[in-house]
C-alpha cells in the first residue's frame, strides 16, 4: 500500500522514538487503544485529536483535551482546524509529533561532520602545530627570564600555557560529548592551536614591524588581528559541536565582539584613550632592525605641535559634571 | 623604568630617609602641606582619635564641630587679656628677661590675633578642614596658607570659610586674595565682630634684621584642632636647593597649624606654617615673612573674590613656570662618566639627585638609575601638585643577556612607563613618538602632554627616550614638567633631547 505520511514521535534529542507509517487518512490520536496511534504520555487525551485530509491538504482536529494540540509554538484554538505544513511538529500533552507527508520536498542532503576524519586529516598539520607551539613558547620564555634559572621555576612557567590550553580544549570536547557523542580533544586541541599561533605570531609581527618603520598603527592592527583570531577560534569550536548551527554562531560571536568592542571604544573614547591599543609603541627591538629615518630633536618638537589643539578641545570645559565650572558667588 | 625584578631595589628605596615621593604617586612631592584636612581625618585620625580617647573623653570617634570649643577657654595657660594695644607691645617683651618664659610670652601677644579658619561645608556646620590665621589688617584681614582655603577657593558652591579666635569668637570669612606659589591667602571677616580693632595686629619683623640661624622662633597655631598652641624651635635658615625659599624650621609643625604665624622673640611675623617632612624629626617648612607681606601690599584693600579663581590661579602658575623654565634651560646638563652616553641630568642648583643600581651578582640586566626631582611643588589641592621638573635616567648594560633578551627588557622597561590618565584636573596624555637622533645617539622617543582641565595655558608633559643604537646597552631617560606652558613644554622637551649625544670610545 502507498504510504501517505510518517508520523514520528519524537525524543528529546528530536529523535524519532515511533514511527507510524499512515497508509489511509483520517488518522486518530490519543491514549486509547483504538486510536490509529496509540501515545502512551498521561497528559494526552482517550482520544486527543484527528489527521484528516481534506482537498487542500491534512488538517489538524483536536478532540476535547485538557491539554490541547500545540502547532509548532502556538497552541490551536478550540475549534479551529489549521492545515498541516510539510515537516509539521506537533506537540500533544508532552509529547512531540513530527507529520511528513509524501511529496514533500526534502532538504538537500547535508554533510556529514565525522569528527574522526576531521582528525586524522589535520593529524599531520596538528602535529606541526604542536611542535610551532612548543618551540614558541621556549622561545618566549627563554626571551622573558634572565639567564641561570633553572629547574622547578621554568618547568612552571613552560608548563602553565600547556595547561592552560589543554583544560580549555577539554572543555570545549565535553561539549562535543554532549552534543556530537564523542571526546574530540584533538579536534579542538587543532581548532585552538591554529588560530591562537595565529593571534600571538600576527601580533609579535606586527610589533616589531611597527618599530622598524616608526608606524605604531602597526601594532595597532596586531592587536585587531589577535582578537579577530581569537573570536574565529571560538567560533571554530563551536561549530564542532553543532555544524548545522554555524551560521548561527558565526551572528553570535560576531555581534559579541562588535557589542563588546563598540563598549570598548566607547569608553576608552571617553577616557580619552587611543581607541585601540596602548598610548605609544612599547616594542624596542634590535638596532638592525629599525628602517624607519631618525628625525633632529627640534623636527621632533615642532612635529607635536598639533597636539595643542587636540588637548584644548579635551580640556574644554562642561564636557562632565564638573562643579568647578560653575564658578563661585560671594559669601 | 625597570621594575623591582631586582631584590633590594624597592627596599632601598624605601629606606632612604628623605626620599620625595616617587613616580606617579609624586603629588605630595616633598613635603605634607598642613591643613587638618578630610583626608588626614579619614587615614590618620581615627587611630589618633583611639590614642587620643583614652586621655580625652572629647576626640572619640567623629568629631563633632564644637566639642573642643570650650577647649581653649578652660585652657589653664588662658590668662586674661591685657587690654590688648595695637602694635603688640615691645616694652614689655624687653622687659621679660626670663628666657624659659618666652613662649608663654609670645603666646600672649599672639593669643589676640591668633585664629582657627575652619573650612565648613556650605549647608551644614561640619567642618571639611581646618588651619590656623593670623589678623594682620585692621578690617578683620586675615593671612593664612592657600592650601586651607584651597576647597572654598576652588569649590565656593560647596565650601564656605569661617573663623574662630582664642577666646571662641567665630565668624565667616570672605577670600580677599591668594599667591597659589607660595601657598598664602589673605581672608577678610565678612561682618568683623566688635572690638577687633583691640585686639591689635600682628607686624613683620623689618628685613633689614635677618634672623641668624639657631635663632629660637616660635610657631602658633591650632594642630589637629585640639587648640591653640605655641611651637618653640629654631630658625635654620633657608632650605637648600629649594626653587622656592622656604624657612627651614626645626619644630614640630602638625596638620591644622598651616597658615599660623610664626613669632620672632619680639613676637613679630617671620613666616608662616606651611608643611613638614613625611616621616622626619622636626624638620618643618615656613613661608618667609616677604612673601606675605607682599601679597598683603599688593592686595589688603581688594575687594572679596566673587567669581572663578581659576584664571588668576593660572596666570600665577604661568608666570612661575616662566621663570622656573628659564632659570632651568639657562644651566648646562652635567657631564656623564658612562663610556658611549651623554645623559642629560640637571645641576643640583633647585634639584636633588638620587642614584642607584642593582647588584653587581645579577646574572640579569645591570643597571644604574639617576632620579632628580625638585623639592617644592605647588599645592592646587589634595590631589594636584604642580609646577615642578623632574629628570631620571636609567644606563642599562646586557651584556649578560645577549642582544634579543636584552631588547625585551628594554622594551619591558619602555613600555610600563605611567603617562597618567584622564583626572578631575587633567586631560588625559596625547603623545608624539618617533625616532630621534641628537649627535649620533637615535632614540626611540616618546612626548606626552596633558592639559590642566580647569586652568588654561597649563600643562604637563613627559619626554621618554630610550637609546636603539647598540645590541646589549643602552640608556633610558624620561623628563617630566608639571604646571608649564606649551611653548616651555616644547622648548624643555627639545633642551632635554638634546643633552643626549653617543660618544666615541676614549
Amino acid at each position: 500500500m502507498e504510504t501517505l505520511a510518517l508520523i514520528e514521535t519524537l525524543d528529546r534529542d528530536g529523535q524519532p522514538r515511533q514511527v507510524l507509517r499512515v497508509t489511509q487518512w483520517p488518522v486518530r490520536i490519543g491514549r486509547a487503544i483504538d486510536c490509529d496511534l496509540v501515545l502512551d504520555d498521561p497528559h494526552v487525551a482517550a482520544h486527543h485529536a484527528t489527521l484528516a485530509l481534506r482537498e487542500d491538504g491534512v488538517h489538524v482536529e483536536p478532540a476535547a483535551s485538557l491539554n490541547g494540540v500545540r502547532l509548532g509554538r502556538a497552541a490551536i484554538a478550540p475549534g479551529s482546524t489549521p492545515l498541516l505544513a510539510p515537516s509539521s511538529v506537533m506537540t500533544f500533552g508532552a509529547t512531540a509529533l513530527r507529520v511528513r507527508l509524501a511529496g514533500e520536498v526534502l532538504a538537500p542532503e547535508q554533510r556529514l561532520l565525522d569528527l574522526l576524519q576531521y582528525e586524522r586529516r589535520h593529524a599531520v598539520t596538528l602535529m606541526g602545530l604542536i611542535l610551532f607551539a612548543a618551540l614558541w613558547q621556549g622561545f618566549s620564555l627563554w626571551l622573558t627570564t634572565e639567564p641561570g634559572i633553572k629547574g622547578v621555576a621554568l618547568t612552571g612557567n613552560f608548563l602553565s600555557a600547556p595547561i592552560g590550553l589543554i583544560v580549555w580544549c577539554a572543555l570545549w570536547s565535553i561539549g562535543s560529548m554532549i552534543f556530537q557523542r564523542r571526546f574530540a580533544f584533538w579536534a579542538h586541541l587543532f581548532v585552538a592551536l591554529k588560530w591562537l599561533l595565529i593571534a600571538v605570531v600576527a601580533q609579535a609581527a606586527t610589533a616589531q614591524l611597527a618599530f622598524a618603520l616608526s608606524l605604531p598603527v602597526v601594532e595597532k592592527f596586531g592587536r585587531v588581528v589577535f582578537v579577530g583570531a581569537v573570536a574565529m577560534m571560538i567560533w571554530h569550536h563551536l561549530g564542532l559541536l553543532l555544524p548545522s548551527r554555524r551560521r548561527a554562531f558565526a551572528i553570535a560571536v560576531g555581534s559579541a565582539v562588535a557589542v563588546s568592542g563598540g563598549l570598548l571604544l566607547i569608553d576608552r573614547g571617553m577616557q580619552q584613550q587611543p581607541l585601540v591599543g596602548d598610548l605609544y609603541l612599547g616594542t624596542i627591538s634590535l638596532p638592525g632592525v629599525r628602517i624607519a629615518r631618525t628625525v633632529s630633536a627640534d623636527a621632533f618638537v615642532k612635529s607635536a605641535a598639533p597636539l595643542e589643539k587636540t588637548l584644548a578641545g579635551w580640556a574644554k570645559p562642561g564636557d562632565d559634571d564638573d562643579p568647578v565650572e560653575a564658578g563661585g558667588d560671594d559669601d | 623604568m625597570i621594575k623591582a625584578r631586582v631584590p633590594g631595589v624597592l627596599e632601598r628605596r624605601r629606606a632612604e630617609p628623605d626620599r620625595a615621593g616617587k613616580g606617579a604617586d609624586k603629588g605630595s612631592g616633598y613635603h605634607d602641606p598642613m591643613p587638618l584636612t578630610r583626608l588626614f581625618r579619614r587615614r590618620s585620625a581615627r587611630l589618633l582619635a583611639l590614642l587620643l580617647s583614652a586621655s580625652l573623653g572629647a576626640w572619640a570617634g567623629a568629631t563633632p564641630p564644637g566639642v573642643l570649643q570650650p577647649a581653649a577657654p578652660a585652657s589653664p595657660l588662658a590668662k586674661p587679656l591685657p587690654a590688648a594695644s595695637a602694635p603688640a607691645d615691645d616694652s614689655a617683651a624687653d622687659d621679660n628677661a626670663n628666657l624659659s618664659a618666652s613662649a608663654r610670652r609670645i603666646y600672649d601677644i599672639g593669643r589676640p590675633r591668633l585664629l582657627q579658619v575652619r573650612t565648613l561645608l556650605r549647608d551644614q556646620d561640619s567642618q571639611a578642614s581646618v588651619g590656623s590665621g593670623s589678623l594682620v589688617g585692621p578690617d578683620g584681614l586675615i593671612l593664612t596658607n592657600y592650601h586651607v582655603i584651597s576647597q572654598v577657593a576652588l569649590e565656593p558652591q560647596r565650601y564656605r570659610l569661617n573663623f574662630q579666635t582664642v577666646d571662641g569668637v567665630t565668624g565667616a570669612l570672605q577670600l580677599v586674595a591668594f599667591d597659589v606659589v607660595h601657598d598664602l591667602a589673605l581672608v577678610r571677616m565678612a561682618k568683623p565682630p566688635a572690638g577687633v580693632a583691640t585686639r591689635g595686629l600682628f607686624e613683620f619683623r623689618p628685613a633689614s634684621t635677618p634672623l641668624a640661624q639657631g635663632e629660637r622662633i616660635f610657631s602658633l597655631g591650632n594642630p589637629l584642632d585640639v587648640g591653640f598652641v605655641v611651637v618653640e624651635g629654631t630658625y635654620n635658615g633657608l632650605v637648600e636647593r629649594s626653587f622656592l625659599p622656604q624657612i627651614l624650621f626645626s619644630g614640630s609643625l602638625n596638620p591644622g597649624m598651616s597658615g599660623g604665624p610664626v613669632l620672632d622673640d619680639r613676637g613679630h611675623i617671620v613666616g608662616v606654617n606651611v608643611a613638614t617632612r613625611r616621616g622626619s624629626q622636626q624638620i618643618s617648612f615656613l613661608v618667609p615673612a616677604e612673601f606675605a607681606q607682599a601679597l598683603i601690599a599688593r592686595s589688603a584693600k581688594a575687594k572679596p573674590i566673587a567669581g572663578s579663581v581659576e584664571a588668576e590661579m593660572a596666570r600665577q602658575l604661568l608666570a612661575h613656570q616662566q621663570q622656573l623654565t628659564s632659570r632651568f634651560v639657562a644651566l648646562p646638563w652635567r657631564e656623564t662618566k658612562h663610556a658611549h652616553y651623554s645623559v642629560p641630568v640637571p645641576q643640583e642648583d633647585f634639584m636633588r639627585c638620587w642614584g642607584s643600581s642593582n647588584p653587581t651578582e645579577s646574572k640579569g640586566l645591570s643597571f644604574e638609575r639617576s632620579d632628580c626631582q625638585m623639592d617644592t611643588a605647588i599645592y592646587i589641592n589634595e590631589s594636584l601638585r604642580t609646577g615642578d621638573l623632574a629628570v631620571r635616567h636609567e644606563v642599562y648594560d646586557g651584556s649578560k643577556l645577549g642582544a634579543l633578551r636584552f631588547a625585551q627588557e628594554a622594551g619591558q622597561s619602555f613600555r610600563n612607563e605611567g603617562m597618567g590618565r584622564r583626572t578631575h584636573d587633567l586631560t588625559a596624555p596625547k603623545c608624539q613618538e618617533d625616532f630621534v637622533e641628537n649627535a649620533g645617539l637615535p632614540m626611540r622617543t616618546v612626548m606626552c602632554l596633558r592639559a590642566y582641565r580647569h586652568l588654561p595655558g597649563l600643562y604637563d608633559v613627559a619626554v621618554l627616550s630610550q637609546s636603539v643604537d647598540a645590541k646589549t646597552e643602552g640608556v633610558q631617560g624620561r623628563f617630566d614638567a608639571r604646571g608649564i606652558s606649551f611653548e616651555n613644554a616644547m622648548l624643555l622637551a627639545r633642551h632635554y633631547l638634546q643633552g643626549f649625544a653617543w660618544k666615541r670610545s676614549p
